[in-house]
């Protein structure tokens, strides 16, 4: 991404608040049953790849987010950023038994690093 | 995917000119793919129109913001309050996405900032081609996965016209004849049988709006 390393903290923060009921329940529901990551076809395509798991993607992303209370550098929102744009198609076809949206959780994430100008760069020469 | 290319900026301009807040919507699908809809792009088509509006000292907010997908509402509840208080919305959608938006807000013009164009394929970043139209019944089994309906001009089934022109199909010199590549590829496999019988006509069913369920979800999604 590009040169500026500045986060603005309060957009961050505007959007857990906004979500913050979702979230929270989210994390505490999570019972690391791990059942949801035979749903998620990357996960399995990506032979069984932890960081794959709908659950890993969704605690490390929103839910980090939401324990670190929106304070977070910019390298670790760029990571962010690999984390639910790369490994996550938001096909919605994952399951977690207890009901968690997760597409929904992740696509929170997804809202934060774009509100920071970071999204996927389908220009990026690799 | 789905392959979309902006609009001219005046034409977009005539659209959204009788209305003070624009909210321009992007989608994070198909169209940030071919680069023509996504959040960059949001980006840039903003500015632009924040420019002109300059220059035209007329007033009126532009904003902008990207939803993963528009066509799925699952994406397009964070809209709503944006949506609220803005007097019209572009989306840089597919005309999916763009239906999908108008449906949801009855009451707001929704204007598309891109021509959707085809399903396609990359050929190189920013650069795509057009490869399939959807037609609901493939026969690409037989056209050696060359797509008559996409490639000849004429959309025939069962074989070159009389134009044939060589390799070339006679509407340009600069147009591979379709059956032509068809007949060579199945020549190379000895299937040529494929093409010796001849194929009813398309029943075409893109005239009207098309459902598509899965096999499997029958039973869930019967429609009387
Ligand atoms: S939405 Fe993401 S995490 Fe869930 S199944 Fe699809 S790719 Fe996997
Ligand atoms: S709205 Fe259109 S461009 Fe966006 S993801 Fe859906 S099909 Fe693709
Ligand atoms: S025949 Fe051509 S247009 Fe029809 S589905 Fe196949 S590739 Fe698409
Ligand atoms: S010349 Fe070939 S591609 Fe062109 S219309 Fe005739 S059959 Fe189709």
């Amino acid at each position: 991404m590009g040169t500026t390393t500045e986060i603005n903290t309060d957009t961050i923060q505007s959007i857990l608040k906004q979500n913050k009921k979702q979230i929270k329940l989210g994390l505490a529901m999570c019972a690391h049953c791990s059942l949801c990551a035979e749903s998620c076809f990357l996960f399995v395509s990506h032979d069984n790849d932890p960081e794959y798991m709908p659950s890993y993607k969704f605690i490390n992303s929103i839910g980090k987010l939401y324990k670190k209370k929106g304070k977070v550098s910019r390298q670790v929102l760029e990571d962010m950023r690999d984390l639910v744009f790369e490994k996550c198609a938001l096909c919605t076809r994952c399951y977690c038994p207890f009901g968690i949206d997760i597409p929904a959780l992740i696509t929170l994430g997804r809202n934060v690093c774009r509100s920071q100008g970071l999204f996927r760069e389908y220009d990026r020469e690799w | 995917m789905i392959k979309a290319k902006s609009k001219p900026i005046e034409e977009i301009v005539d659209y959204i000119t009788p209305y003070r807040d624009v909210l321009i919507v992007g989608c994070g699908g198909c169209v940030s793919v071919c680069l023509a809809g996504g959040q960059k792009e949001v980006n840039i088509l903003q500015t632009e129109l924040e420019l002109l509006r300059d220059k035209t000292k007329t007033d009126g907010q532009f904003s902008g913001f990207t939803v993963e997908r528009q066509c799925n509402e699952q994406y397009l509840g964070v809209l709503d309050d944006m949506v609220e208080t803005a007097d019209c919305v572009l989306s840089m959608a597919c005309g999916a996405g763009v239906q999908l938006l108008a449906e949801r807000y009855p009451n707001k013009p929704v204007f598309p900032a891109v021509n959707t164009i085809a399903i396609g394929v990359d050929l190189d970043v920013g650069l795509y081609e057009e490869r399939c139209r959807a037609c609901g019944e493939c026969v690409l089994a037989y056209t050696a996965g060359i797509c008559p309906v996409t490639r000849c001009a004429k959309g025939l089934f069962n074989g070159p016209c009389g134009g044939t022109n060589g390799d070339k199909c006679e509407i340009s010199p600069d147009i591979n004849c379709a059956w032509h590549e068809i007949y060579t590829r199945l020549k190379a496999q000895d299937r040529l049988e494929d093409i010796l019988k001849i194929h009813p006509p398309m029943q075409w069913q893109n005239q009207i709006k098309r459902t598509i369920v899965q096999k499997g979800y029958e039973q869930r999604y019967h429609q009387e």
